[in-house]
């Protein structure tokens, strides 16, 4: 089937990242030196020519970006300083945007200001909802402490008042995901149309979406293992914490002291360890940037990393402040904790980074799928 | 800006100059384009000098569009504008529309291009004056900034006994003068000397080089150097007192009778210098059999006696008396000579700096000067293709007796075409990597030839018809570099994308050829330094004009020759050895020499141009 070439695309997509799409020249030895790219699945090279001819509807159905974990050794083999990883990172950023159909995760990705001004929006929200709204539905926080010398967090979050906000974020989220998810399924699978791929092979496959959320293997695959592992530790102490305050909040914010080998704090202290972990070797790796995937933070990347990293920290210091039996200090903190968490969430989830959570196993799905795909 | 009556070198030209046409002068050096330090204020300065130059425009004084251009040339009643700049010309067309759009006359845009005169550097403000001058009185410069002449020294030192330094000193010492032909290592030849074939005719390169040499050896009017060095250039334009470190061979020339008695009893070895380290040689050592002068010679660093003070067996050994002096020292001697032409070549890339193609790390990956002398039929396996072997007492070397390889790929553009490392085309690699499959499939018919390529550059007369011959011969051609070679059950293999397959192949082979590819020699920024010449880009000396001045430099009296200049094929290169020639003959014909060309006075440049343009 013939393909329209629209190079204008090009103006588009640099808005997605640092890159030069005109550089290559095609060697081919970003695709032969990466461990991941396959049969099938060629990256980068064959990427960076639809860009260069603007394939749009290629480059939006493809899986390959997905595929890619940004090791770096295309990058740094480049003969002509094309940046081949940094080019599949931001082709990520476009089709993150791609899959929304708000239209949101677009303004987010191109312009910084509409990025800033949700993020302070929702803080702002949640700044008046501790302070003005809370009080006038009759909830006063005391600072009495508790037996055990603890603050009353409840007082000030009635748990069940925070529970139901959030689920109903959750089930705001989790819907703008979904619909992206199935977008996404469109593009990649069902879009295409001399194949079809049976339902039997969508159930047999579906344990890889699980094993790869889990483990990442083919993170695994790319030369430095220390980045594998220090990236584990950060999704799964993530994933560890979204669970307990999403599903177990009532279990998680409690006004009692637990004794410290307690499964609460044991989980919670392992959450915040992995977190911390991770997020220290981001930092330090993009800041310091001799790494190639560290080399060029876009605005998103350090927006990610840094409200991760507050929404871990007050986390930590509510903790302590309410152990401690300082109610203010805590009651303080809770705020802050929340004016990052909320807007981190609102935005990041569906619109931004951290939709990668979700798009990197289903993509490792779908790109089974795609290998038993037959004729129509 | 407003028009100054500074003070003016010269009154007539400022009486005459009133008839000239009211003119603008644009400064053109698009940010982030060359690296332009040039002062454009002062330059801004001097043009302003002329009272018919009534604007002086800089880059990003406003939006250069027609809408704008077309307000300002009716503002000023301008006729003429004058680009100035590293690249004018892409200006050019944008201008010419616009005088024409208002009337004015399009071909009244004058360009005046630094890049073409070598305006580079701070210190080129004088040439960049001078030809400002020129362009606004629109006569070539050329013609006007003609440098002084000095009388020549007939006598001439050539730099370099490679196939460029060879071509040049025989075609002056035919001319009946004096050519001091130095040359570093032990014997003249260079690098052409190694090759087994040229391309694309297939001519065995050691039948045209040899008699070259011999004919150097026995012309009465060449004085041969070799093992020297040049250690300082003094003196003027045309009387050059230079002088050389003359390295202790340890072996008479004139006594030495090559009888090789000497390395026979030697018992110190090194790798052969000559066979690109594929077989080993002795501490006293002849470079190869039809080494001119075929004369012994001592290589200190492996020499027994000179680390120790023990062995001597070669003296022992020596049949002619006093011949072999261990004790030798160097010296240094001084020539004095009118021109000097620079030919010293170029060194291989070092294929170890990519680590992804295991160079070093794997005997059969062979860069392609190891590989030409594999081919030759004087080579260590006397013409043989074997693998790479250890010797007993470990060296890697190859011998005629190891197995034949039954798959060679040969992997283009290492080193050349890369940010990483060179990102010029060294221009030989191609036609020489398909020169090679040829040479393999005469020599093993039955082998797989795998070439791997970014794009292929048969750019010469009969080197497309080449390709296409190889072609036909039955060797894989694979579109695409090729990223690593790894060791996979006891072969060599390849991973790489075939561009036009789409398609990731793993191959595995018996044997790489690394095509490395062309840089300067380690020596050339000393001798550029010594000689006071300018290196371009990538390190390769600097020409005087990339077109109509190839081989001059902006030393008068100093002349550039072959590869030192930038990689090319062996024909270019004695086309330059030539006309490197013919430049110095004229000059002792003439018996002057033109002096530097660099620093031109802006003030001399005027008075000649009023008197080029008497009815102005």
């Amino acid at each position: 089937m013939p393909v329209r070439l629209q190079p204008e695309l090009r103006h588009q997509l640099i808005q997605y990242g640092i890159g030069d799409w005109n550089a290559c020249y095609h060697c081919g030895t970003c695709t032969a030196i990466c461990p991941l790219s396959e049969e099938g699945f060629l990256f980068p090279r064959k990427k960076i020519r639809m860009m260069q001819m603007g394939l749009k509807d290629q480059l939006e159905s493809s899986v390959e970006p997905w595929l890619c974990y940004y090791c770096g050794d295309c990058s740094k083999t480049c003969p002509r300083d094309a940046n081949p990883g940094e080019l599949m990172m931001s082709l990520r950023r476009y089709l993150t945007s791609k899959y929304d159909w708000t239209g949101l995760s677009k303004k987010f990705y191109t312009s910084e200001v509409w990025e800033l001004a949700f993020i302070l929006l929702f803080a702002a929200l949640v700044v008046i909802s501790f302070l003005v709204i809370l009080p006038s539905m009759g909830f006063h926080f005391t600072k009495e402490l508790t037996a055990d010398k603890g603050v009353r967090i409840n007082s000030f979050a009635p748990i069940h008042i925070v529970e139901t906000f959030d689920w109903i974020m959750a089930a705001v989220v989790a819907s703008l995901l979904i619909s992206n998810i199935l977008r996404m399924y469109y593009q990649i699978i069902w879009r295409k149309s001399t194949t079809k791929v049976s339902l039997w092979v969508h159930i047999r496959e579906f344990w890889r979406l699980i094993f790869n959320f889990a483990v990442q293997p083919k993170f695994s695959k790319c030369d430095d293992k220390n980045y594998w592992v220090s990236h584990w530790f950060l999704m799964s102490g993530y994933t560890i914490m979204f669970i307990v305050i999403v599903v177990y909040l009532k279990w998680f914010q409690t006004e009692n002291i637990y004794p410290i080998w307690h499964p609460q704090r044991l989980l919670g202290y392992y959450a915040t360890a992995g977190l911390l972990f991770g997020l220290g070797v981001a930092i330090v790796g993009r800041l310091r940037k001799k790494d190639i995937k560290f080399q060029f933070s876009h605005v998103s990347d350090w927006l990610f990393v840094i409200m991760l990293t507050l929404t871990v920290l007050t986390g930590i210091l509510i903790h302590i402040f309410r152990i401690n039996g300082l109610p203010v200090a805590t009651y303080i903190c809770y705020i802050a904790h929340m004016s990052v968490l909320v807007p981190m969430i609102l935005i990041e989830v569906p619109f931004s980074k951290w939709s990668h959570l979700a798009y990197r196993p289903f993509a490792v799905y779908f790109a089974q799928l795609k290998k038993y795909a037959v004729p129509k | 800006m407003t028009f100054s009556s500074a003070y003016f070198s010269c009154e007539l030209i400022h009486n005459s100059m009133e008839k000239m046409q009211p003119t603008a002068v644009f400064f053109y050096n698009p940010k982030g384009a060359v690296p332009d330090p040039i002062d454009y204020n002062e330059l801004a300065s001097y043009v302003l000098k002329f009272p018919f130059v009534k604007q002086v425009w800089q880059a990003d004084d406003f939006l250069w569009n027609e809408e704008n251009l077309l307000s300002r040339i009716e503002m000023y009643q301008l006729d003429r504008i004058i680009i100035a700049g590293p690249v004018p010309g892409i200006m050019k067309t944008l201008f010419s529309k616009v005088l024409s759009l208002s009337g004015k006359d399009p071909a009244n845009v004058i360009l005046a291009s630094f890049a073409e005169y070598g305006i580079r550097k701070v210190t080129d403000i004088a040439r960049a004056k001078s030809l400002l001058a020129t362009s606004l009185f629109d006569i070539p410069y050329e013609i006007t900034a003609i440098p002084e002449e000095y009388p020549v020294n007939p006598a001439t030192l050539v730099i370099g006994g490679g196939i460029a330094g060879i071509q040049a000193a025989l075609e002056i010492a035919n001319s009946n003068n004096i050519v001091y032909l130095l040359e570093k290592t032990g014997t003249i030849g260079g690098k052409m000397a190694t090759f087994d074939k040229t391309f694309p005719t297939l001519d065995c390169a050691a039948c045209i080089l040899t008699p070259k040499m011999v004919e150097v050896n026995q012309n009465p009017n060449i004085r041969l150097m070799t093992y020297c060095e040049v250690l300082d250039v003094s003196g003027t334009t045309g009387k050059f007192t230079v002088k050389i470190l003359k390295r202790a061979r340890r072996v008479n020339v004139s006594t030495c009778i090559g009888c090789g008695t000497c390395a026979e009893k030697c018992p110190a070895q090194a790798p052969s210098e000559f066979d690109a380290g594929t077989s080993m040689r002795k501490a006293i050592y002849i470079p190869f059999p039809q080494a001119v002068p075929n004369k012994y010679l001592i290589d200190a660093e492996s020499c027994i006696y000179i680390k120790n003070g023990k062995c001597r067996a070669c003296v022992k050994a020596c049949p002619v008396p006093d011949c072999i002096n261990l004790d030798e020292k160097d010296q240094e001697v001084t020539v004095e000579v009118g021109n000097i032409i620079v030919a010293t070549g170029y060194k291989v890339f070092d294929a170890k700096r990519i680590p992804q193609f295991g160079y070093g790390v794997f005997p059969n990956v062979l860069t392609s000067l190891e590989f030409e002398r594999l081919l030759n039929a004087s080579g260590p396996t006397g013409g043989n293709i074997t693998f790479r072997s250890q010797d007993k007492k470990g060296n890697w070397i190859f011998t005629p007796e190891s197995e034949k390889p039954e798959s060679i790929a040969i992997i283009h553009c290492i080193g050349s075409r890369d940010k990483n490392y060179n990102k010029y085309c060294s221009r030989v690699c191609c036609m020489y990597s398909l020169k090679f499959a040829h040479l393999i499939l005469d020599k093993l018919p039955d082998a797989q030839v795998y070439e791997y390529f970014i794009d292929m550059r048969a750019f010469g007369k009969g080197y497309e018809e080449f390709y296409e011959r190889i072609k036909e011969e039955g060797v894989s051609i694979i579109r695409g570099k090729t990223a690593k070679v790894e060791a996979k059950n006891g072969k060599l293999q390849i991973r790489g994308e075939d561009i036009l397959l789409s398609k990731i192949i793993e191959n595995p082979v018996d044997m790489v050829i690394l095509s490395v590819g062309l840089e300067p020699t380690e020596d050339t920024e000393k001798l550029c330094k010594i000689l006071g010449i300018p290196q371009s880009e990538g390190g390769w000396m600097e020409e005087a004009n990339y077109n109509t001045s190839p081989t001059g430099t902006i030393k008068g009296g100093i002349m550039i020759a072959g590869t030192c200049q930038g990689p090319k094929d062996i024909p270019d290169t004695v086309a330059q050895g030539s006309a490197a020639a013919a430049k110095v003959i004229q000059s002792i014909l003439k018996g002057k020499v033109s002096g530097d060309t660099d620093n031109p006075d802006p003030e001399k440049i005027e008075k000649h141009i009023l008197e080029l343009t008497p009815t102005l």
